[in-house]
């Protein structure tokens, strides 16, 4: 028996052009559903950010997938994608994992799982977002339908951030209408060999933005979607007071000097010592000592 | 014409292998011959036969003596021969009944006057003769090394002894459960090197392996010394595991017998076979008398390379294969490597008061000669500092090593109660299962693993030191504070 089912009992919602909690964002597109139906919170619709990329995802794909999606779900941005296969689900993964949410936007029926084994996943996601679809419920998916599903990714975020994305690929015609829709559309750059890549290496060449690690896509997402509310960031804040954090930058020292000096527990010292180094805040020196990178 | 056989054994490796020994006494000129592949001590036999036979009170026939010892191929070595020799040829010249013969195995060394002396390796004869289902009769004075749980041991003294009576069966010798230790060094005395007590006593309670780096006197080892009085004591089948090794190196196996985990500390100049045994016949080597218990390597960077890379495979495997042109030999070998290192040629890289002269490409071969698979294999590596001068006149305030072994021996019954093995052996899925990372302590494993550039072997020993350090706390789980501290015992990839 299958622990978790979908769809679920409970959640169910059905948004309509006029009614006042329909996405202004994607209202303003060129054609916005007319229906979204789907599970889950819809104020998790409001704004976001879009993490896509291809099916069939080299790792390098998975691993910006996860990179990106994993920072802005730490952060408290909403990462929306798709339910495929491939790059969409890494990124979905990735958010939540972070403590973060995400919407899922479905190529079928909101009420449908599909591919088939993803109802774990989807329940998941409704948890803390929304997983939704402009189609009937029950509504099976076709080839059509996905190109459809894409126009609303792009409309319901304010920035698309491209992982990996072949020439014609449904992640291509994604960032397409998100350039129409006039969104901020951010690429990972890819090898120049790699067919996987053509497509967003296309995109750059275009006028996307290039974004090759954390603090480029934080510099768009700040300027579209406001600060971030929560994470990384209120953390590392948050480290600005960690004693052992402070007394290493300033003077780098042993775990046992720095355990004598601040009058904590060597195993105390040892744990947060490990803790930073694991983040790459602080480093090990060859002589034993610890300090800033 | 008379013929006689009697069972005893020779030692390959750390077993005891069956060995005939048939004596024919016969008519023709008086010799005294030995066949069979003995080596030279075996062959002496025939002189110490003839004088302690006659020593006590028994006739040495004038007559053509053959001894041949079976099975032929096998090469035998050794002076325990003597005893077997001389039952078979005085049962075969009708002095001794047949009974001796035939419902005994018999391993002793004769002096010329009769008595009876022991050899090395008696506890390995005793457990042969175990499996052989026969009574051991050897020498009294290795009594408290062969009469073992379920061993019918029979102590001689004097070949007079036989004479009129076979030898009782001896008490068997009751062991402490617990060895008293040896309370020379405590962990009280050692002022500072918090960080260092604490990653040795974390190898203590999981069996890990440990480097200690630091300048000359910085304490390092005075804290290896220190090791043993937190060990916990063997169990009844490592007892008995290490003493056997003991034996047949010819150290005394009291200590291993009365539980006390073995320490052993060779010098930098050890050679290979020193080290990983080796020699004709093969003796076990240092590593194997560290079996269940510590290898310490003093300047461990000094240590000829070859020997020390030979320390891998038992690292890995738990055991030394040693193949010789007689066989093939395995020497039991899994024990706790303790190493200790200059950060440098010159001993002060990373002091705060005296400068270092090395340049850095020295220093870099320096670290090189320990290499980096054996790097790989150490769980724990600390700096140990010297100790600021006005620390070291404060009296100490750290733990006494009978309370830090009370949590070692707790650690360890929580790792026995889990019923995967020791914590330093587990692997796979059985170690993950163990440590039951939550998704935090995972996400700090995985990035760090990234960060860090650990290899697969990495990642398994730092889960393992992961496991300890949460046993010594009670937890069930290995948590995210447990991976992120043993993360810094981890040796750096050095680029």
């Amino acid at each position: 028996m299958r622990e978790i089912e979908w769809p679920p009992r409970t959640g169910a919602f059905e948004l309509r052009l006029e009614d006042p909690g329909y996405p202004p964002q994607l209202r303003a597109t060129a054609s916005p559903p007319k229906v979204l139906r789907g599970f889950g919170d819809p104020e998790s619709l409001m704004q976001g950010v879009a993490v896509i990329g291809a099916r069939k995802a080299t790792p390098y794909g998975i691993r910006c997938a996860q990179l990106f999606a994993g920072w802005a779900g730490a952060a408290g941005y909403t990462v929306v994608s798709g339910a495929a296969v491939g790059c969409d689900t890494a990124a979905h993964r990735a958010a939540l994992d972070a403590g973060g949410r995400s919407v899922a936007v479905l190529g079928c029926g909101a009420d449908v799982s599909y591919p088939r084994d993803s109802g774990p996943l989807l329940a998941r996601i409704a948890a803390s977002g929304a997983v939704i679809s402009e189609l009937e419920w029950g509504y099976p998916p076709a080839k059509w339908t996905f190109r459809a599903r894409n126009r609303i990714i792009a409309g319901l975020t304010k920035a698309l951030l491209v992982v990996e994305a072949g020439l014609g690929s449904g992640t291509f015609i994604t960032a397409d209408f998100a350039l129409d829709a006039g969104r901020e559309v951010m690429v990972v750059p890819g090898s120049i060999f790699a067919p996987e890549c053509t497509g967003s290496n296309r995109l750059l060449s275009q006028g996307a933005i290039p974004v090759s690690d954390i603090s480029e896509m934080r510099a768009v997402l700040e300027n579209q979607l406001g600060s971030p509310t929560r994470d990384s960031v209120v953390e590392m804040l948050a480290r600005g007071n960690d004693p052992v954090l402070a007394a290493v930058r300033t003077n780098p020292s042993r775990p046992d000097d720095l355990a004598r000096e601040l009058g904590l527990d060597i195993i105390e010292v040892a744990r947060r010592i490990g803790a930073l180094e694991g983040e790459g805040m602080i480093t090990r020196y060859r002589d034993g000592r610890y300090g800033a990178c | 014409m008379a013929q006689c056989t009697v069972q005893t054994a020779t030692l390959v490796g750390v077993q005891a292998v069956p060995v005939e020994v048939q004596v024919d006494v016969g008519a023709g000129l008086p010799t005294f011959a030995i066949v069979g592949l003995p080596d030279l001590a075996v062959q002496e036999a025939r002189e110490r036969v003839r004088s302690s036979v006659r020593a006590s009170g028994f006739e040495l026939p004038n007559a053509r003596i053959v001894v041949n010892l079976a099975p032929g191929p096998l090469r035998k070595h050794g002076t325990g021969f003597d005893l077997p020799i001389a039952i078979g040829l005085l049962v075969a010249t009708g002095q001794l009944p047949r009974q001796l013969a035939e419902e005994f195995a018999a391993v002793g060394e004769l002096a010329l006057d009769g008595s009876i002396r022991a050899v090395p390796g008696m506890l390995a004869y005793a457990l042969g003769a175990r499996s052989m289902g026969l009574p051991l009769l050897g020498p009294a004075e290795a009594t408290s090394a062969a009469s073992q749980e379920g061993i019918d041991y029979r102590p001689l003294a004097h070949l007079s002894q036989i004479r009129h009576s076979i030898p009782g069966r001896c008490a068997q010798i009751v062991q402490p459960l617990r060895p008293a230790i040896d309370s020379e060094y405590d962990f009280a005395d050692v002022v500072g090197h918090d960080l260092a007590k604490r990653a040795l006593l974390i190898a203590a309670a999981g069996g890990h392996n440990a480097l200690l780096i630091g300048p000359p006197g910085s304490g390092k080892t005075m804290l290896a010394r220190r090791l043993p009085s937190i060990l916990p004591p063997l169990d009844s089948e490592e007892r008995l595991q290490t003493a056997l090794v003991h034996s047949v190196a010819g150290i005394d196996e009291g200590a291993a017998l009365s539980g006390l985990r073995p320490f052993r500390a060779p010098h930098h100049s050890a050679s290979i076979a020193g080290l990983v045994g080796g020699g004709s016949p093969a003796r076990p080597g240092e590593a194997s008398l560290a079996h269940n218990g510590v290898l310490f390597l003093d300047e461990m960077p000094e240590f000829g390379p070859a020997a020390l890379q030979a320390l891998r495979q038992p690292l890995e495997d738990g055991c030394i294969t040693l193949v010789r042109v007689d066989g093939r030999m395995v020497f039991p070998a899994r024990f706790a490597l303790i190493g200790s290192a200059n950060p440098c040629p010159c001993g002060f890289y990373g002091d705060s008061r005296r400068r270092c002269s090395c340049s850095e490409s020295i220093v870099d071969r320096y670290r090189g000669r320990i290499g980096g698979p054996l790097m790989d294999r150490i769980d724990l590596v600390v700096d140990v500092a010297r100790i600021d001068p006005s620390l070291l006149l404060t009296p100490s305030t750290g733990a006494h090593s009978s309370a830090l072994r009370e949590q070692v021996l707790e650690a360890r019954d929580r790792a026995l109660a889990r019923g995967l093995g020791p914590t330093a052996c587990l692997t796979g899925t059985s170690l993950l299962r163990a440590c039951g990372l939550d998704t935090a302590a995972r996400r700090r494993l995985e990035s760090a693993a990234r960060l860090k550039s650990l290899s697969g072997r990495g990642v398994t020993r730092l889960l393992r030191v992961a496991r300890t350090a949460a046993d010594m706390e009670g937890r069930d789980r290995v948590g995210s504070e447990h991976i992120s501290e043993m993360l810094g015992y981890r040796a750096k990839e050095e680029t």
